[in-house]
Parts: structure tokens; sequence; C-alpha cells
């Protein structure tokens, strides 16, 4: 049973190297009646999630949509434990697997099957275990023996690929998967989609932020869409996904 | 509310429950650094991997590290001893001792400064306990360090010291000096996180502090014992183990002024991580 119950979450988001002690910005304030300037000495704040609530089950293939900014990634930071919320709770029932970006985690002077490595000693798994799965990986990313070269060798949608095949070979109950998967061509596309679709017919949880409309349409079956921090009324206007 | 770990075992055991909210304040941090321990695997593959790395494509590998200091001290042993006329074969090991022990202190601080910053592709994206990457950069340089160990090794050899059981007292020796880097690190690297200042100015203080301790001269060479030996901690640090493997016995001084470093400081960095754990991947 996964489950993941999520109430009036709120994250503030620090930002720094935008303070206004600079002589510009305070002749700028000026000028525009100091609207911009958050304060003197305080820091600038931004909220990235605003009173988010919301209820995901087993089963549940949540598609998250919004625009840019909106806090796709902030929101499956917080599911996978890395933000921590400023306000309300979130509560995950279920072991959570991320795969937030296709190049964090991975080291690019390493080679593939060094990263492989890496990967698996970070989701937790053993040497033996990580080296049965290296077969398996080769297949899938059809990268062969560019496995051998550091990955700084490799094209985006390789080291993309890699990646995915890493983060997907063990079954975490609940998946969360942002769009930097977008990056492979149509063939690999197709196996990411197998992948899923094997993924998805266990009664699991998959989160999946995506601009790809396609990829909604095929994978989900719920959206969520995120509006400047905020959830606005999903399923209303599926069709303007941007 | 269950378990707070952020690093639920992935394919066994029964589901964990994770909750996360404000509420959760310092106990997380705390948690994190005992759980980010255990994962031994994980920082013990990233420092060796990150010693591999530097010397990937060398034919001698990390052995560079113990030739690079086996010249420094050499060249450093033959012409001080010459300058101030001293018999090689109590200054050499006292020269040697002393680099070996300073370089690990100072690198693992100045290291330490980028513990978190240097790891933000990890910290925003890879479920896994944020002082893993702290525990990263003391296993790298305790990795280092033994490398260097050879160069005491060989210097032994060379100029064979009297072998006592005063030898023993680097065993607690080095475990208080672990423990005082260790926190020192800690503190440098939630701190360097935040105000991206700090790192250059510990570098300059760690630049500035070579020439106050005595390393490469002694103690006992100025003539009325000067109140900065007395009030500079690295002075005592370096004395645990450095005394010790020379075959001298370190001051009381030193074991109380280490211990109370290490009990207080520990306490301090724990605090202080555990406070800004929940900022941290914020600042990153």
């Amino acid at each position: 049973m996964a489950h993941i119950s999520i109430s009036s979450l709120a994250v503030d988001f620090p930002v720094y190297g935008a303070n206004s002690r600079s002589l510009k910005k305070r002749l700028f304030a000026q000028i525009t009646g100091g609207r911009v300037v958050a304060g003197e000495h305080r820091e600038v704040m931004v909220r990235a999630l605003d009173g988010i609530s919301a209820e995901i089950s087993d089963g549940d293939r949540v598609g998250l949509v919004g625009r840019n900014g909106a806090g796709k990634s902030t929101l499956l930071r917080v599911l996978a434990g890395l933000y921590a919320p400023t306000g309300g709770e979130v509560s995950i029932t279920g072991s959570v697997g991320a795969l937030l970006s296709s190049h964090a985690g991975m080291d690019p002077e390493s080679t593939g099957v060094e990263n492989i490595f890496l990967r698996g000693h970070i989701l937790g798994l053993g040497r033996a275990e990580i080296r049965s799965l290296i077969p398996g990986i080769a297949e899938f990313t059809e990268l062969g023996s560019y496995l051998d070269l550091p990955i700084r060798t490799y094209s985006d949608g390789m080291s993309a690929r890699l990646a995915f095949a890493v983060s997907t070979t063990i079954r975490p109950d609940i998946l969360l998967v942002d769009e930097s998967i977008g990056a492979g061509d149509a063939r690999f596309m197709d196996k990411i989609e197998r992948r899923l679709e094997e993924f998805m017919s266990a009664p699991r949880i998959v989160v999946l932020a995506t601009h790809n409309v396609g990829l909604l349409d095929r994978f989900t079956n719920r959206r969520l869409r995120l509006d400047a921090g905020r959830l606005s009324e999903p399923d209303s206007d599926t069709q303007d996904a941007p | 509310m269950a378990s707070t770990s952020t690093f639920p075992d992935q394919p066994h055991g029964p589901e964990p429950t994770s909750v996360y909210s404000p509420r959760q304040r310092g106990r997380t941090g705390i948690s994190d650094l005992v759980v980010g321990l255990s994962h031994a695997d994980l920082w013990g593959h990233f420092a060796v991997h990150d010693i591999r790395l530097r010397f990937r494509r060398s034919v001698l590998g990390p052995f560079w590290l113990t030739i690079s200091m086996g010249i420094t001290v050499g060249v450093l042993g033959f012409i001080f001893g010459q300058l101030w006329n001293r018999p090689l074969d109590s200054f050499v090991p006292y020269l040697a001792a002393g680099f070996i022990f300073w370089g690990f202190l100072t690198s693992t601080i100045v290291e330490g400064c980028d513990a978190f910053s240097g790891a933000g592709g990890f910290i925003r994206n890879v479920p896994m306990p944020l002082s893993v990457h702290f525990y990263r950069v003391v296993a790298r340089n305790l990795l280092v360090w033994a490398h260097n160990m050879v160069i005491l090794v060989l210097v032994a050899a060379i100029f064979p010291p009297r072998l006592s059981p005063v030898l023993l007292l680097f065993v607690p020796g080095f475990a208080l000096f672990l423990v005082n880097i260790s926190w020192l690190a800690l503190v440098c690297a939630v701190i360097s996180t935040r105000y991206r200042d700090v790192p250059p100015i510990i570098a300059s203080l760690v630049q500035v502090a070579f020439f106050f301790t005595p390393i490469i001269w002694r103690a006992d060479q100025l003539s009325g014992r000067a109140f900065f030996i007395d009030l500079n901690p690295a002075y005592h640090l370096l004395q645990l183990v450095r005394a010790p493997l020379l075959g001298e016995t370190p001051a009381l001084e030193s074991w109380l002024v280490c211990a109370g470093l290490a009990v207080v400081g520990s306490l301090f960095a724990v605090a202080l991580f555990a406070r800004a754990h929940r900022r941290l991947p914020f600042w990153v």
C-alpha cells in the first residue's frame, strides 16, 4: 500500500545573491516606489509552494503540470525528502525512488559501469546486486561498449538513458520523475514508455512532471496543475497543457 | 510520526512511512548524522573514488601524494637543518610528522568548507543523508593521510627512533585529533554553505596559522615560552600525535585542551548541523 498525503504544504525558498544592498538597486527602488526591495537586511524569500493539499493513493499515476517555475520540481523534491516543508505536512507510505535529473549523481569522469555502481550504492544496493543488474542495464540502454567509457563522452540522450535505466531497475513503491527524461530519441522514448508501462502495471504511485502531452495522455490517470505554487483546479483545462 | 528517515531502504521490509513537517526541527539533523555514518559503503566509495579520480591516468596514482610529501620533507629538512644547524636524525622526523599531520588537519578543514556546497547536484536531486557528503571529505583526507604516513615509516627506517611504550599514546592522541578536525570541518561545511565568504577566510587563516604553529620550528627554540603557543589549539592537537611518534609524552595541558575542545566543539557542531539541516538544501 503506497500512499502520499499532503496537507497545506508550503515551501519558502531563500534567494541569496539577490539582496538589495547595492546602490543601483536602491536608486531603482526610489524610482519604482520601493516595491522590488524585500528589506534592507532580510533575505529575499520566494514562496515556491503555497497551501498544497492532495491525497495520492495506490494506482494513481499523477501528471504534474504547470508552467516553468510553477513549483513542479520543488514539489517532487519535497516528496523525495530533499526539501523540508516550511509549513504543513507530507506523509509518505512506501519506498520512494526519485529520478529528478539525468546528470546529478553521475560523475562525468567515471565510466558508465562505475556510475552504475555509484548510483546503485546511492539506491542502497550491495556490490553483488549491482553487478547482477549490469547486463540488463546494458541491454536496456543499448550503450554496449560505451559503458566502459567515461560518461563525459556521452551525449545528453545517452546519459539520460543510463540514469533512467539505473533508477528504474529497482522498483520503489513510489516513483517520482521530472521531465529531464525527455532527452532521448524517438526509439528510446518508446523504451521508456514501455518501461513505465511495466512499472505502472503494478499497484504503485507514479508522479510525473512533464510538459510532454503525449506522455501525460498515455501514462497518467490524474493531473495536478500547479500555478505559481498553488494547486489550481485539476482536470478542468487539460487541453492547454503547456 | 513513525520513521523520519530520508533514506528508506529500497527493496526489503515493510513499507516505511516518512513524515516531513516543520515540527521535526533538530531531530532529523541528528538522525541524519547517525544514518549517514552507517552508510560507510557510500562515503567510503565516494572517498576512494575521489582519490582515484585525482590521479586517473597517472602511473603512480595516489603515491604521488607520498612523493610530493617526501620531497617537501626532504628539501625542508635539509635546508632548515643546515640553517639552524640541527642534527638531522631528530629534526627530519620532527618535520615529517609535523608536516603530515598539519596537512591532514588543514586539508580536512579547507576541503570541509566545500563538503555541502560542492555536492549541490546530489543534495538537490538524490535522496541520501546530507552527512554522507561530510563523512566523504573526512574519509578522503584520512586516505591521503595514510599515503603520507609511508614517509614517516621511511624516515623511521633512515633515522631509527628509540622505541618506547610512549608510542602507544599515539592511539588516544590520534582519536582526539580526528574528533577535533571532524567537528571543525563540519562547522566549516555548514557555515560555508550559507556564507560564501567563509572558505577564502579559512584558507588564508590556515596559511597564517602555519607560521604561528611549531611545525618547522620547535616550541623550545623560543627563549621565553611565547603565549601564542599555549593559546594555539593547533599546537596542542599536533603535540598529541607528533610527540608520541617521536618518543615524547605530550603535556597534560595538551590532553586537557584537546579533550575539552573535542567535547565542546562536537556538541556545537552537531547542534549547528541539526539547526541548519532543514535549510541546507536551499543554500547549496
